[in-house]
């Protein structure tokens, strides 16, 4: 059977899941496994499920290496190992990381539930401007923190080619 | 003021409590475990006047007590009370509590993530509870700004309460369902959709009295109102399911096993708290089936006879007294029974 992601290479992951009464079925390769977040089926903890695809997924390490959250400085390294996010922050930060993960546990990465309308504001997450990642910029730059204000040059750079587009 | 477990209006013979928790926390503050010393100081400083603020009926009831003001032993209890959370009793620095009178509602500053609401009922409520949580995270939100993703929903320490945020389960008496072996197998069926079946005192615990915890794990991609139905589907299958195996079992047998239960605990001059409890699960069973009476609530026994709970009542002592004590409890208290 070929994968059904890559259509490729052979399935030899087959993963069954149910999630309110729908039974899904997916035969994936280890590559697609890992990408999807289905590595060391075996580990049942939180920790361990994150940490297997951290240490699974070589472009994950690359940036749990380098990248921090700027709000609290955790690093994916941190939050894969001890199953804890450090703040608010973290899941932008952290975002495509998580997502897979969060598939696996919730079978779904989108909130269906109660959305607050007292504060109409806080319910759409208002989109960065390359001004608010300038203003940080010089802050991590003015606190010596180069690894941090690196990451959001870069951030800046990538925005500014889009707005160009 | 009755709480959950010495109300006897509420109480069933399967669903002993319901309890419905919401995990919420602040913008702008890391989450508990990477929260600075001021930063703890902060955020209880900032609920505390949410609450004060909010100023309707309903918040006047509600007070507030720092954790570190509360001595060891009573917090103990207050964990077998199900007031807080075993994880919430384990360090009070930087936490604090917002009680209601009846203690129905908890609200946890500083647990795993910065407010737990929880609100625990008496018997089979589940949308009452609910509504109850609601309306006091509607209160909180007017005052404090939530973490929330229009994605992800509401933001918690652990990706695992992400979303609604939403905890609810029942606590579940299912002596019969045990001791057919069931237990497991129970416990696969509900995982496959989204459940898990816990003992007394939830994660980790084990089983003691027959008593079981059936909650939702699943809090992204579905809403409030489905985990609840599903729980109560769940509930109402299993409520069934006691029920029925309750009557195929052999009466005579079933009779003697409740009279010894009852002569122990009317008779016994020493008693742990395990032998207690097991043996006041049969007499709840016994009167879910009718062999007993229902003047008397096993569920508030079972709560008051444990360690911590004993030692609030008679004060503070040595294990082997507290069995001596706890056997004069029941004798006290099962008398005319």
């Amino acid at each position: 059977m070929l994968c059904e992601k890559c259509g490729k290479n052979n399935a030899t992951t087959h993963i069954r899941s149910v999630v309110n009464g729908v039974v899904k079925e997916l035969n994936l390769c280890s590559h697609c496994a890992a990408l999807e977040g289905y590595t060391g089926i075996s580990h049942n903890s939180l920790a361990g499920m994150l940490a297997s695809m951290l240490g699974d997924v070589t472009e994950h390490r690359t940036i749990a290496e380098k990248v921090k959250c700027p709000v609290c400085g955790a690093d994916f390294h941190t939050i894969a190992e001890s199953g804890k996010v450090g703040c608010a922050e973290c899941y932008k930060t952290f975002r495509k990381e998580l997502l897979p993960y969060l598939k696996r546990v919730h079978g779904s990465t989108h909130h269906a539930g109660k959305v607050p309308n007292s504060a109409p504001l806080a319910v759409v997450p208002q989109k960065e401007t390359v001004e608010d990642l300038r203003f940080e910029l010089n802050r991590l730059v003015s606190e010596e923190k180069y690894e941090q204000a690196a990451v959001i040059r870069d951030k800046i750079k990538k925005m500014e080619a889009e707005n160009n587009e | 003021m009755s709480s959950w477990y010495n109300n006897r209006e509420t109480q069933s013979d399967v669903v002993l409590s319901t309890r419905v928790r919401l995990a919420r926390n602040l913008e702008g503050i890391p989450f508990p475990s990477r929260m600075t010393d001021t930063q703890k100081q902060e955020l209880k400083e900032k609920v505390k006047q949410a609450i004060a603020d909010s100023n309707t009926p309903f918040s006047k009831t509600l007070k507030y007590i720092d954790m570190q003001t509360i001595p060891q032993n009573e917090i103990n209890a207050m964990v077998e009370r199900h007031v807080i959370s075993p994880e919430f009793a384990k360090n009070t620095d930087g936490r604090a509590i917002i009680l209601s009178g009846d203690e129905s509602i908890s609200i946890m500053i500083g647990e795993e993530d910065h407010i737990r609401i929880q609100v625990i009922l008496g018997g089979f409520q589940l949308e009452e509870a609910y509504d109850i949580a609601e309306r006091i995270d509607t209160l909180l939100y007017s005052k404090l700004h939530f973490a929330f993703d229009s994605e992800l929903g509401f933001l918690t320490e652990c990706p695992t309460n992400l979303g609604t945020g939403l905890r609810a389960s029942l606590m579940l008496h299912l002596p019969v369902i045990e001791s057919r072996g069931e237990i497991a197998a129970l416990g696969d069926t509900v995982s496959k959709i989204g459940f898990t079946v816990r003992g007394m005192y939830g994660e980790g615990s084990k089983a003691v009295a027959s008593i079981y915890q059936v909650s939702n794990q699943i809090t992204l991609g579905i809403s409030e109102k489905n985990a609840i139905d599903n729980l109560k589907i769940i509930a109402t299958q299993l409520i069934e399911k006691e029920r029925s195996a309750a009557k195929e079992l052999d009466s005579l047998k079933l009779e003697d096993m409740t009279y010894r239960a009852l002569g122990t605990l009317k008779y016994s001059r020493i008693i742990t708290s395990e032998e207690a409890m097991k043996l006041l699960s049969r007499i709840k069973l016994g009167q879910s089936v009718g062999i007993l009476k229902e003047n008397i609530n096993p569920v508030e026994l079972l709560i008051n006879c444990q360690p911590y709970m004993l030692m609030r009542k008679y004060g503070e002592m040595e294990p082997y007294e507290r069995d001596i004590s706890r056997a004069e409890y029941l004798r006290e208290a099962l008398k005319d029974y």
